[in-house]
């Protein structure tokens, strides 16, 4: 009977089980576990956030503070977000064990103090994202940055209106 | 029913049943592949049962999917009390990569406050991350539910620092 | 004269009052016609043999007021496409049918009705297809003017049981799960049984319908990947591939050859997982438990390879648009080699103990027949057309990625029962395992992802791929930041339609190898529907029972 042969291969092969938890498990050094953001180097910019195909990172705002909130049980373990960290704040660990008897232990904060407007007085970006561009930029572009998107703006309109009126009379000798 | 109480109910080796709630399947093969040779949960005694009237365990995938939803609901409140999941995968923890469409529940937790709702209690839950979830981490699931292995994730809140 | 030249001529000659304009995409000629034509044009493709490969429907109310039918055609041997457009009107789009000439758009059509609202004359009204059947009227998913966060204000699941209408007494409900009796599949197959002979079956799917075309258009170019390639999870890359092809088409995108080549290598590690995977899965429905576990044992070296070259065990996350985001090293593909050669040799052995045993070939001779007209008129792909005797590959009739440089020997066989399938299936694994070494071999050096890309709006492009199951085809209409239109068409999609012809006059204990023999992938057809039914008198039987009445 032909099926018999199949017990020469079980025989030849002996045991193939791998008996994790007991013995190590069968990882390769590439595998795509868990990621781990450094809040040291993290500045906020949220860029991890955006480019997450699952949303499982996600920027949270409340109030003075901006925290960058990682919930691994969405997780698509695909490091989009280690690809595009500007900082190279975050890490692709191999870690697997990640079960958990709570949904509230799937969570990880960094959490960031906001700057306020120097105009309005509404917090806008994270003290860390703004005092590092503020390092790098022209002294004349500062007193802007320290503004929020939209009285930068406006900041930023009043100067063309200005300039609008000045081309508004007549040029000399034209 | 707390889940130490639960757990003392079963006085033999777990008997799972596994409900796909519309998912990829990729952690479907998965579960396939813990009761194969490589990694072989039946050394266990875990032992896969067909109908949830004789499980103790819901191997649950997928983010369920509005079609699935009834036969869903059907098929936990068959379980006997104690009721356990293991939320197996992105989809079944956290609603996956498509969590907002409009055809899905999103997940475990939602599908639990529905059946809370309709009066069918869930007596234990452990969450498996994964996308798929490997056959390991499943493994470690099951053991932590059982409180063979210590679950090592926690909750973190950290201030960045300058 | 080439097929597609015969076609344009017939519709400039004698169609010329239909025809509005004809114009070359990069792989398609694409022909805008006179909607109340459709029926006269499908007629002249059909007398000259093209295959329908799909049908897209898509709401261009905001770019250009109408509403839009895709019909893609292929001369497969010509390896050329023709797609058939139709602009239909933006306040009540309606088409005519043209199901009854070309049997293989059933489907497609029923779909554009559900999430576009589509009217198509001439076809019986028909019950919720993809969609819930408490859905809401008048709601359209895939349309413009709605939103994700509207659409999920507007609708929520409900764990009421559905109202179902059947013409029979009883029915024999199959639970799918061919992977493993326990493995319960929310799908499954009602089979219509006269004594112990099937004589009609109907498929109720559309469980996984997760709504991922919509979810598309919302997301980033680079983000779609991700979940195209969780439409399914045992054939995963065949779309994340696809989608990449397609906008790489559309906007004619040069991806670097070294990117191709580590695309194909992938694709065939994946065909030869889904191939053992289904090997075991065939086995254990004969009732050879063991030769199960031993496929899946040698499968499991496949899967640590994956892990190995791309991080991941599935699911690999290595496509983006216009390349791939990761390099494989030379050592990695070393190793690869070399667990290659293993695989050959582990693979024919257990081909040699478990195919060629006499009793399982008596099992698998004869059995869930699709005679080679059938196979075309329901324009069936991959192993199944090729079991017919249907010589169709998309990797030499529309070569892509490294198969442009090395093309592969298609295996076909013309008996059309579960054997010939099975052993189409067998020698992919062994061409498979030869490919991979090839792509090692050959592998060019240089960049593995284009440099720029520009994003620009209203272009279409399609991309296709041979999956192990058979042809996926995507296609995409691009927007300037996000997909303006996706469309995904599975080979399940296609199969399924053949299989109650398949199960005609089976014996019932036959039925599960018959409906697995097409190698079904549910998650890939989120969105199919089969309502071919025939009456009769019948029992309840689980599967379970089925197999093991068998042994």
């Amino acid at each position: 009977m032909s099926f018999i042969k199949i017990l020469g291969v079980a025989l030849s092969r002996g045991r193939a089980t791998i008996r994790y938890p007991l013995e190590p498990p069968l990882i390769t050094p590439y595998f795509r576990g868990r990621i781990e953001i450094d809040p040291s180097k993290c500045v906020g910019c949220g860029a991890c956030a955006r480019i997450c195909p699952p949303k499982a990172i996600e920027i949270v705002e409340q109030g003075d503070k901006l925290a960058i909130r990682y919930f691994v049980g969405r997780c698509i373990f695909c490091a989009m977000c280690f690809d595009v960290c500007p900082q190279s704040a975050i890490e692709v660990t191999k870690d697997f064990e990640l079960a958990s008897l709570t949904l509230e232990d799937l969570y990880d904060e960094v959490v960031h103090s906001r700057r306020r407007c120097s105009v309005c007085g509404e917090p806008y970006l994270t003290t860390k994202l703004v005092d590092r561009v503020l390092q790098s930029i022209a002294p004349e572009l500062r007193e802007r940055l320290e503004m929020c998107p939209r009285c930068r703006r406006e900041s930023v309109m009043k100067v063309i209106a200005r300039a609008r009126i000045r081309y508004a009379e007549p040029v000399e000798g034209g | 029913m707390d889940l130490a109480k639960a757990l003392s109910r079963l006085r033999r080796s777990l008997w799972v049943f596994h409900l796909n709630t519309g998912s990829c399947n990729g952690c479907d093969i998965e579960v396939l592949d813990a009761l194969t040779p490589y990694f072989d949960v039946e050394r266990f005694g875990i032992k896969l049962v067909a109908s949830p009237r004789h499980a103790d365990v819901a191997l649950l995938t997928g983010p369920i999917t509005a079609k699935t939803l009834p036969k869903v609901v059907k098929a936990l409140q068959a379980m006997p009390r104690p009721r356990l999941v293991v939320a197996i995968g992105a989809c079944a923890v956290g609603g996956g990569i498509w969590f907002d469409s409009y055809s899905v529940l999103g997940g475990f937790p939602q599908l639990e406050r529905l059946l809370r709702g309709l009066g069918i209690e869930i007596d234990g839950v452990v969450y498996v991350p994964g996308c798929p979830a490997r056959p390991e981490a499943i493994i470690y699931g099951i053991t932590t539910l059982l409180g063979v292995t210590q679950q090592r994730i926690r909750k973190r809140v950290r201030s960045a620092s300058g | 004269m080439l097929r597609r030249d015969q076609v344009i001529d017939v519709l400039k000659r004698e169609m010329s009052d239909s025809v509005l304009e004809i114009s070359e995409l990069r792989s398609a000629t694409i022909v805008s016609v006179d909607p109340r034509s459709l029926p006269r044009v499908s007629i002249a493709l059909v007398a000259l043999g093209a295959r329908l490969r799909m049908m897209v429907a898509s709401d261009e109310r905001p770019w250009r007021a109408c509403f839009s039918l895709y019909y893609i055609y292929a001369f497969d041997r010509e390896g050329t496409n023709i797609i058939i457009h139709a602009p239909l009107d933006p306040d009540r789009p309606t088409a005519p049918s043209i199901v009854d000439l070309v049997r293989a758009v059933d489907w497609y059509e029923l779909e554009a009705r559900d999430l576009l609202g589509i009217e198509f004359e001439g076809r019986p009204p028909a019950p919720r297809f993809i969609l819930p059947d408490d859905w809401p009227e008048g709601v359209y998913p895939l349309r413009k003017d709605v939103s994700v966060e509207q659409l999920r204000a507007l609708y929520k699941p409900s764990p009421l049981e559905e109202a179902r209408l059947l013409g029979a007494e009883e029915i024999v409900r199959i639970p799918i799960g061919p992977y493993h009796p326990a493995l319960h599949e929310p799908e499954y197959f009602e089979l219509y049984v006269r004594g112990e002979k099937v004589v009609g079956a109907r498929y109720v799917g559309f469980m996984v319908h997760r709504g991922i075309e919509k979810l598309g258009e919302s997301m980033k170019y680079d983000q779609v990947p991700f979940i195209a390639e969780r439409i399914c999870g045992i054939c995963g890359f065949v779309h994340s591939t696809s989608y990449c092809q397609a906008v790489e088409d559309a906007l004619g995108i040069e991806v670097p050859e070294r990117a191709e080549f580590i695309r194909s290598l992938i694709l065939e590690i994946e065909r030869v997982h889904s191939h053992l995977l289904w090997f075991g899965v065939a086995l254990h429905l004969l009732g050879y438990d063991t030769g199960f576990m031993h496929v899946w044992r040698i499968r499991e070296r496949v899967m640590w390879l994956a892990e190995l070259l791309t991080g991941s065990r599935k699911t690999y996350g290595l496509n983006v648009v216009g390349g791939v985001r990761r390099d494989i090293d030379r050592d990695r593909l070393d190793k690869a080699r070399q667990v290659v050669k293993e695989l050959r040799k582990e693979f024919a052995e257990l081909v040699k103990i478990t195919i060629d045993v006499p009793q399982v070939r008596a099992r698998l001779r004869g059995t869930g027949y699709l005679s080679p007209g059938e196979a075309q008129v329901f324009a069936v792909v991959g192993p199944t057309a090729r079991g017919s005797g249907i010589d169709i590959d998309v990797r030499k009739d529309f070569p892509y990625a490294g198969y442009k440089r090395i093309r592969p020997r298609v295996a076909v066989y013309s008996e059309g029962d579960n054997l010939a399938r099975t052993l189409v299936r067998v020698d992919e694994v062994f061409e498979s395992l030869d490919l991979i070494e090839r792509f090692i071999d050959e592998m060019p050096g240089g960049a593995i992802r284009a440099e720029k890309i520009e994003y620009e709006p209203y272009r279409i492009g399609i991309g296709s791929v041979e999956a192990p199951r058979g042809e996926v085809i995507h296609m995409v209409i691009t927007g300037s930041r996000t997909p303006y239109r996706w469309r995904v068409r599975a080979p399940t999609y296609q199969n399924l339609i053949a299989v109650p012809t398949m199960l005609r006059g089976v014996d019932l204990a036959d039925a599960p190898l018959t409906i697995a023999s097409i190698d079904p992938c549910f998650s890939c057809t989120d969105r199919a529907i089969v309502i071919n039914v025939a009456t009769g008198a019948s029992r309840s039987v689980s599967l379970r029972e089925i197999v093991r009445r068998r042994r």
